[in-house]
């Protein structure tokens, strides 16, 4: 199969080329999470060739994942999210390396999950385990790029560790969803396809990545909207 | 004035802009309580795109950004 004509399209554009389709493929992701923003961050960093995607989830499919969680079908209940992801995308595209970890990423193992990569995409439902990857992305020097939703509702913000405000820096310690998150498959969607953007111009050192602003997505309003932020001083990735 | 942008499930039943003069609110948790808007349920209040207490002064012309929890993945 011709790697040269299944990247063609995206070739074509001068802020990728050939040089950055090479850079593309020489670079590894992380990815925290295989769920609803996870299938479409993994699914399009996959399709565009980068080079090595590294798939944390420590999570079985539930059946009310599968309103969003594409990665996965009905007779795949029960089964390890992050080995039939690996399956999903290798299907796609048989020439990038998927590793798999099915661990929970805790304060202890993050260092270790998270090292070698170019990128961390945090896809993650839970406050301290986003917080876990933020100091280790902090520690590693890595770039992240946070996504969350609510329903209708979602966020984008790219993290420069030490240089730009992370979630941290603006979020209160005691904050956290309670039960459930409402999920809707499309708007998990359009954010982890931005996700995903943000890490194509990260790993093609494209300018303008979303450090130090925060997008807002608000899907009943039809509506973006750009939130800037600031580092605290006092925040521990300043330490 | 002050403007307060509301995000995310603070807009519903609630305009995502609210204008308030400076006599109503002296901090943000003036102005949850004018919006009614449960301290608890605030993650991230910004004032002017830094992180800021609820109990920090608001000013005139201060631009005052409101968040609920910042969501599932």
């Amino acid at each position: 199969m011709s790697e040269e004509s299944r990247y063609s399209r995206q070739i074509l554009l001068p802020q990728i080329g050939e040089q950055g389709q090479k850079r593309l493929a020489e670079s590894t992701a992380a990815v925290i999470g295989c769920g609803g923003l996870g299938a479409p961050v993994l699914t399009s960093l996959a399709l565009a060739g980068v080079g090595k995607l590294r798939l944390i989830d420590h999570d079985r499919i539930g059946l009310s994942n599968l309103n969003r969680q594409f990665l996965y079908e009905e007779s795949e209940l029960d089964k390890e999210k992050c080995e039939r992801a690996a399956d999903f995308l290798r299907r796609r595209n048989s020439g990038i390396v998927l590793e798999t970890v099915c661990e929970r990423l805790t304060e202890e193992n993050a260092g270790r999950l998270l090292s070698g990569v170019d990128v961390i995409v945090d896809c993650v439902d839970r406050v301290e385990t986003r917080r876990h990857a933020g100091r280790a992305a902090r520690r590693l020097s890595v770039p992240l790029v946070e996504g969350g939703v609510h329903g209708f509702y979602g966020f984008v913000l790219s993290v420069l560790p030490g240089k730009s405000a992370c979630l941290e820096c603006v979020t209160a310690q005691e904050a956290e969803e309670r039960g459930p998150v409402p999920a809707v498959g499309a708007v998990a969607g359009v954010i982890g396809s931005l996700q995903a953007v943000e890490c194509m111009k990260i790993l093609l050192g494209l300018p303008h990545v979303l450090y130090g602003r925060m997008l807002q997505y608000d899907g009943l309003y039809g509506e973006f909207t750009e939130v800037p932020v600031h580092v605290r001083p006092d925040c521990i990735c300043q330490s | 004035m002050i403007e307060v942008r509301l995000f995310a499930t603070f807009r519903e039943g609630r305009d995502k802009i609210v204008y308030l003069e400076p006599e109503q609110a002296s901090c943000p948790a003036d102005v949850l309580d004018h919006l009614k808007i449960p301290h608890e349920e605030v993650a991230i209040c910004l004032i002017n795109g830094f992180h800021s207490k609820l109990s920090d002064p608001v000013k005139d012309q201060d631009v005052l950004a409101l968040f609920p929890p910042v969501g599932g993945g």
